[in-house]
């Protein structure tokens, strides 16, 4: 392993050891890109630490993949300062390209070719030293051994996007960026991927997840950086963000039902917010422990039809960082 | 191994197993090359013999000699006696491009010194055909007047080849095909190479390696240049076997088609990562392949056909390719400039192509 995360220790004038922050892997200071007269990035300030997890969470067109294209040099940012690896960029020649790993959006594999042929030309192109042993290796790691003389074009996403992965790291870089790692797979691979990544984290490597997924950033990052329309809205551990979005209570009620169930629990200590929906109400609330007196409060307000609770999606996570607390 | 070297390598390893698993296109390459050699000769074939019938009311000793120097005269046509009738008809359903009539008495009237009036019925669907007719029939009473001795004629053609060899039009123009076929073939096959890097995603991925993407690129399109090498040698073959075409000069026409292989290779990169579409992009090299070729020396020397157009040929690496080739099979000097000033411009256009494919490959995958 090139790179581990490094703790150093500093003493402050009292005399206490303190604890200095880790070098960052990637660091964004007011960085705005364009396209055209559009901000696809609006001053962003970002810090990736090196040997964590990060994730970049966003819907479509929140400015991920452009993130991912100014860390990678395939995008130039029109202004401010983004530093990977320590090189400011752009950097010319392919010292720091020979550093990263990437696995874009698209596989972007040789459909032709099959999984070693594919990995042995990444070889080829990142001058790995030892590549019958690498390639071995990142076979193993992603469980692909079984599959390595199979043509791409014949394998299922989920594995096309094990077999992308295994690519990025047969260099074995010390920082790799993952655009959707489980995008289009299905639950079985979407976990053996989840748990390749942990894997690689425990190794001390640095990775970035680009993920449309609450529930991806949630299992797997140590910290999330939440985009929406080309700015930050946050960055932040994922529990936290749970936290300040809250649990859902998704109550089916009658319209004026709503209306008197709103009134309600917005006394009740503890609701963040109320959001009504096509078939009633959604109740966030700050912390599991609440709900039994939260339903209590609906059930003596007026009759409903049923209640459910659940972690909250994406755009609710959006809507709690907009408008932290109050009724829709 | 010096990294660019082994990513020169790697891909085109690559690329050879892609298109050894593609073995349908290769051979449709090497057919493609072959067909091209057949596409002109239809096309030297079509001009020449044309039937016309022959009608001989007299069949004496002067129209039999006067037949003779018809034959002749042109080769744009063929002489097929017949009666009448018969010729009436076959005109009439376009069999037949023209009626040359001998009447009765025309070697009694030659023997007396008379004039004789020869009626010719031509199908002037095409003037192309009709002016053939008009310049070979005056041409073939010339002829047959200075063999009969007919008073009167008193210029005498006194011709200097200046090379002690003719060359057939056909054979003239399956070597320029040569280039035409090296053009279509390794042109199209380097920039479908290149597109689909664009097609499939795949270029994003050249771009994030260390090596500049032009090198894998490169790679490939070392891959398609072997592939069209060998479809060009097979052509060789046909040409040289099937045609009879014995190169004078058999070295230089191998270094000018391996020359012109990496040549259009080169133009096929750039002209790919311009496009970033396989489907468009093998259109747009044969469509510039085409005119290139039509306007470069390949029916005959580029200068016999105006100032204009000779002056716009210097501006395609057809003009210099066919020059040196006609050089290297027959001898032939087709243009002004030297063969090895043509392959100093064909080398130019090389370098030129390559380094205009560096630029769009870079742009074609960063932002």
């Amino acid at each position: 392993m090139k790179d581990v995360l490094i703790v150093t220790t500093a003493v402050n004038e009292s005399g206490d050891q303190v604890s200095a922050p880790a070098r960052s892997a990637i660091e964004f200071k007011n960085v705005i890109c364009k396209i055209g007269s559009k901000n696809v990035l609006d001053n962003i300030n970002l810090s990736f630490k090196r040997g964590e997890i990060t994730g970049i969470l966003g819907p479509n067109g929140a400015g991920k993949t452009t993130l991912i294209s100014i860390m990678t040099s395939l995008r130039k940012h029109t202004s401010g300062e983004v530093t990977v690896l320590d090189e400011k960029l752009p950097v010319r020649g392919g010292r720091l390209r020979q550093r990263i790993g990437v696995v874009l959006q698209e596989t972007a594999l040789y459909e032709e070719l099959t999984t070693v042929e594919n990995l042995r030309f990444a070889a080829s192109l990142y001058n790995v030293k030892d590549v019958k042993a690498s390639i071995k290796n990142v076979l193993e790691l992603l469980m692909l051994s079984d599959r390595a003389n199979q043509i791409v074009r014949t394998l299922s996403g989920g594995l096309r996007r094990r077999v992308a992965i295994a690519r990025a790291l047969l260099h074995d870089p010390e920082l790799l960026i993952i655009d959707e790692p489980t995008l289009g797979v299905d639950v079985e691979a979407r976990h053996a991927i989840w748990s390749h990544m942990r894997v690689l984290k425990s190794k001390g490597r640095t990775v970035i997840v680009a993920t449309n997924y609450l529930d991806e950033a949630q299992a797997l990052c140590d910290q999330v950086a939440v985009l929406r329309t080309g700015k930050l809205l946050t960055f932040e551990t994922p529990e936290s963000l749970l936290a300040r979005t809250g649990i859902c209570l998704d109550v089916t009620c009658e319209d004026a039902a709503g209306q008197s169930i709103t009134d309600a629990v917005m006394r009740v200590p503890g609701v963040l917010r109320v959001e009504k929906t096509e078939t009633g109400l959604t109740v966030f609330l700050k912390g599991e422990q609440m709900s039994k007196d939260v339903i209590s409060v609906i059930l003596a307000t007026a009759q409903i039809e049923g209640v459910r609770m659940r972690a909250p999606d994406l755009l609710e996570v959006f809507k709690s960082l907009e408008q932290p607390t109050g009724r829709t | 191994m010096n990294p660019v070297i082994r990513a020169l390598l790697g891909s085109a390893q690559a690329e050879f197993i892609q298109l050894a698993r593609a073995r349908s296109l290769v051979i449709l390459t090497v057919v493609q090359a072959v067909t091209f050699l057949f596409l002109v000769s239809l096309f030297g074939m079509t001009g020449a013999r044309a039937p016309t019938a022959l009608i001989d009311y007299d069949k004496g000793m002067y129209a039999q000699i006067f037949v003779q120097n018809l034959k002749t005269a042109h080769h744009s046509f063929t002489i097929i006696p017949m009666d009448e009738e018969t010729a009436n008809r076959a005109l009439a359903h376009g069999n037949l491009v023209a009626e040359i009539i001998i009447p009765a008495g025309f070697s009694d009237a030659m023997s007396q010194g008379k004039t004789v009036p020869l009626k010719v019925i031509v199908d002037n669907i095409d003037t192309d055909m009709t002016d053939d007719i008009q310049r070979a029939l005056p041409s073939a009473i010339i002829q047959f007047a200075k063999q009969i001795k007919l008073p009167g004629i008193h210029v005498q053609v006194a011709e200097h080849d200046l090379i002690d060899h003719d060359t057939d039009f056909i054979p003239y123009l399956v070597v320029s095909s040569l280039v035409l076929a090296a053009f279509t073939i390794s042109g199209i096959l380097s920039a479908v190479a290149v597109a689909r890097e664009y097609e499939t995603g795949t270029a994003a991925m050249l771009a994030l390696a260390p090596v500049h993407p032009i090198v894998p690129l490169v790679g490939r399109v070392l891959a398609t240049c072997a592939v069209s090498m060998g479809a060009l040698a097979i052509t060789c073959c046909v040409a040289v076997f099937g045609y009879g075409i014995i190169p004078k000069h058999p070295f230089e026409m191998a270094a000018t088609l391996a020359s012109c292989v990496i040549i259009f290779g080169c133009i096929g990169v750039a002209l790919g990562a311009g496009m970033k579409r396989t489907l468009p992009v093998a259109s747009l090299v044969f469509g510039i392949a085409l005119p290139l070729f039509m306007f470069s020396g390949s029916y005959e020397p580029e200068r016999f056909d105006g100032n204009t157009i000779w002056t716009l040929a210097h501006f395609s690496p057809v003009y210099y390719a066919v020059g040196i080739l006609e050089h290297a099979a027959y001898g032939l000097i087709v243009t002004p400039e030297s063969v090895s000033l043509n392959f100093l411009y064909l080398l130019g256009w090389a370098v030129g192509a390559l380094l205009v494919a560096a630029i769009f490959t870079r742009r074609g995958v960063t932002r």
